[in-house]
């Protein structure tokens, strides 16, 4: 096997592999956002603030490994 | 006076300082990820034309220097705004005025509730670093726009940009031995003293990786929005292809409510990360 096709094959599937851990992550931290949201609806504006912000840095991780598709998808294509 | 004087220049760094070090370090080169260069057509990622790639040859300076030139446009158009509204600002505030106000106040509000009473030291800074990002941003979602935040030479320079100005900060409030000591862990008893050379590195790692991630989450966050509007006007025009009509469906149209929001986020983030940061350089109770 020549290195495009490892290249090929692996780059979309970590890409893939790294969104499965976001959307795992995305997914505890949006819940119990909307449990203290339903908890204290009073609240409901500072918890959806925190629950951006910390979801902008879980899906970061997952930037992360597209960043490293660009990077190496370059290298696709002798 | 002097240091005064420097004091309110850090303070507008990132106003001035992203424009020089994006200049220094070769035009902040138009490459995007898989360009081709030279030789063959290698089909990177898809990209929207600008309007310098469109009135410009794609190998002179102006097209290459695309991203210190919009990023210098943003600061023009933040520059201007602040002096229109500064030279006629009246008690009773008309609406540009108003407008402004309410911005720098929630900004305000928002640092007060991260950082306490030394939110007001550092907004200008803090505000600056916000909106300068928020209008980059912004400028890859109107057509014929190019976001300067797609190169990670931009990010990367506003990140460092932070990362010297925390150290900064740690070095004037703490002290030289005080930055020292935090960046030892702030060895208070002979266990502490005992992992000093463990906490050492380990903090300095930790400190550098900080400017790196800033980095590459707004890098990749910009590029991935970029690309995927790209990708849905490509696959619009796809759509109608088959009548040869000159027009595509506006596929892309939900995709740039999704990448103003997006954009929105990732300034915020970036500035609320710098906060902290900054934060921690600042003398603070507890230890860790």
């Amino acid at each position: 096997m020549d290195y495009q096709s490892m290249l090929s094959l692996a780059l979309p599937l970590g890409v893939a592999i790294a969104a499965v851990g976001s959307a795992l992550g995305l997914g505890r931290a949006v819940g119990s956002a909307m449990e203290a949201i339903g908890r204290q609806p009073e609240a409901a504006g500072k918890i959806q603030t925190a629950m951006i912000i910390g979801s902008a840095l879980i899906e970061a991780l997952t930037i992360y490994a597209l960043v490293v598709f660009f990077i190496a998808n370059g290298k696709i294509g002798g | 006076m002097i240091g005064l004087v420097i004091h309110k220049l850090l303070m507008l760094a990132p106003t001035w300082l992203p424009s020089i070090v994006a200049i220094a370090s070769g035009g902040g080169g138009h490459e995007a990820a898989g360009d081709a260069h030279g030789g063959g057509h290698s089909s990177g990622p898809p990209h929207l034309p600008s309007l310098l790639g469109l009135l410009f040859a794609h190998d002179s300076a102006a097209y290459l220097w695309s991203n210190p030139i919009y990023a210098i446009a943003t600061s023009l158009i933040m520059c201007s705004v602040s002096f229109v509204v500064y030279r006629k600002r009246t008690m009773i505030p008309g609406k540009l005025q108003n407008f402004l106000e309410v911005l720098v106040e929630g900004m305000f509000d928002f640092f007060k509730s991260i950082m306490g009473k030394e939110a007001k030291r550092y907004l200008p800074f803090l505000g600056t670093l916000f909106f300068y990002i928020l209008i980059n941003n912004f400028w890859g979602l109107i057509p014929l726009g190019h976001s300067p935040s797609t190169s990670i030479n931009v990010t990367a320079t506003l990140a460092i940009t932070v990362f010297l100005y925390a150290q900064w900060t740690g070095i004037s409030r703490l002290g030289f031995v005080g930055w020292l000591d935090h960046l030892a862990g702030s060895p208070r008893d002979v266990i502490s003293w005992c992992l000093v050379p463990l906490m050492v590195p380990l903090h300095i790692i930790g400190e550098l990786a900080k400017p790196l991630s800033l980095a590459l989450r707004l890098f990749g966050n910009i590029t991935g929005e970029d690309v995927l509007v790209a990708a849905f006007v490509g696959l619009g025009i796809a759509a109608l292809s088959f009548m040869h009509s000159p027009v595509g469906l506006p596929l892309n149209l939900p995709f740039i409510f999704l990448g103003m929001l997006l954009s929105l986020i990732q300034a915020l983030v970036f500035t609320l990360l710098s906060s902290i940061y900054i934060l921690m350089m600042l003398p603070h109770e507890e230890h860790h």
